[in-house]
């Protein structure tokens, strides 16, 4: 449906003129189809409500007046009430599409809670008893024996520091003994130290903040640390988390080659999606993500989460 | 009072005496304007899949009664080609971005409840239900 701004004034006046004048459920369909075009075409709910407005102050001077005003602002309100209607169904869909999302990130993050777990604790467990039974096992060799023994101890110790840097990486349990800053510095040293790309955490979230906006930061900062290491070309990278009165902001900023902002929020291509899940867990929590950069000048990821009550 | 009604879904202009005898049903049993709308809404929406999937059928409104209220309930039925895929039909996780949750996600966020019974080739019977606050 293309229909232009005035097409949509005189479908509306028309319905409306119609419906007060005797009512009628073709006019309420009529009234309906218009709200289901100002969705689908951009309109807006603000844009029927300015149609709404026009068509009043046409329709009302040609009335008769015999129509009392309680029956005119009664049948007026039933009109636009039909050109809400699709907006309210899309608004309540929307709604549940958030708790959705928000319900399968939890489910994602209980899953990695899981694994983390079961990798540090009862992988890490097992290591431990081997390592027992190895030195049960060296007490009865000789100092050759022995020798080659410390190999595989070593090579076990390995593994370990492997298992937990991994059982880290899927499931920080610092960020969910001790929040968001302790975690994010420690994020940080890592990263840099694998890297050589110098990172730096600052601010603060004045206390804790909800488990599952906690979440979104560390997964989103650590998606962008991951982004600038491997594409930026960066000497350095701030993170820098602001509490708000009633929001918190975090920005990861770096002196890197900077992109075309345009070719990452795209939905295709490696970045481009990186970005559409930082989006996606930021909308579940109702939060937006501001990404500005300049080819040469490095980049600038912004996210900003609202906090309730 | 009549408690219960039929029409016969073959066009768009069906749509309107479904809309029509849904709304003269919901008046009857109690709805508020602003729910008799949410009806004639999900009415539309419904007989609209009709139309454009399975080209003909039936919606069937019917009062209800349960814990001591009153409700209707909205029977779209039709021997099309039946939804290959409830599920994706009704998600609203990933696709509500490019979609805009109308069609069958609209019908479930405005109804108390939606229950799709569909055999591919033999047709679908939806039936929504909507409760008097």
């Amino acid at each position: 449906m293309s229909a232009t701004p005035s097409d949509q004034q005189r479908e509306y006046s028309d319905a409306l003129r119609a419906y007060i004048a005797r009512p009628n459920e073709q006019a309420l369909r009529r009234a309906y189809e218009m709200g289901r075009g100002a969705l689908s075409n951009g309109t807006g709910v603000l844009g029927i409500a300015a149609l709404h407005h026009q068509a009043l102050k046409e329709v009302i001077p040609s009335l008769s007046p015999e129509i009392e005003e309680a029956l005119l602002i009664k049948r007026a309100e039933e009109v636009f009430i039909e050109s809400l209607m699709p907006f309210e169904m899309s608004h309540r869909a929307f709604r549940e599409a958030i708790g959705v999302l928000r319900r399968m990130n939890e489910r994602i993050e209980e899953e990695a809670k899981r694994i983390a777990h079961a990798l540090h604790e009862e992988a890490g467990g097992l290591l431990a008893s081997t390592h027992l039974a190895l030195e049960e096992l060296a007490r009865d060799l000789s100092p050759r024996g022995s020798e080659r023994l410390s190999l595989v101890k070593r090579l076990l110790d390995q593994m370990d520091e492997q298992l937990r840097q991994l059982a880290h990486e899927i499931r920080p349990t610092v960020l969910d003994d001790l929040g968001l800053l302790p975690a994010l510095n420690f994020l940080a040293d890592g990263m840099s130290k694998r890297s050589g790309v110098a990172i730096t955490v600052e601010g603060s979230t004045e206390g804790r903040l909800p488990t599952a906006v906690e979440t979104t930061l560390y997964r989103n900062v650590q998606e962008a640390l991951n982004n600038v290491i491997r594409h930026a070309q960066a000497g350095k990278v701030a993170v820098i988390v602001t509490r708000e009165a009633r929001a918190v902001r975090c920005s990861v900023r770096d002196d890197g080659v900077g992109f075309e902002v345009s070719t990452v929020t795209a939905a295709h291509g490696e970045r481009g999606l990186g970005h559409v899940g930082m989006r996606e867990r930021l909308e579940s929590l109702h939060g937006t993500l501001l990404i500005t950069s300049i080819p040469g000048q490095g980049a600038e990821l912004l996210m900003y989460i609202p906090l309730e009550g | 009072m009549r408690l219960e009604d039929h029409v016969d879904i073959a066009s768009d202009a069906d749509v309107m005496a479904a809309r029509q005898k849904g709304r003269t049903l919901a008046a009857e049993v109690g709805f508020s304007p602003t729910d008799q709308a949410m009806l004639a809404a999900v009415i539309t929406e419904l007989a609209r899949n009709i139309v454009d999937y399975a080209g003909r059928g039936e919606l069937l409104f019917h009062a209800i009664e349960g814990d001591g209220r009153r409700g209707i309930a909205v029977i779209a039925r039709d021997h099309g080609p039946g939804i290959p895929n409830i599920k994706e039909a009704l998600q609203t996780s990933y696709s509500v971005a490019g979609g805009l949750g109308l069609g069958l996600r609209g019908v479930k966020g405005l109804m108390d409840s939606l229950d799709i019974v569909s055999v591919p080739g033999k047709g679908t019977t939806v039936t929504a239900r909507k409760w008097q606050s």
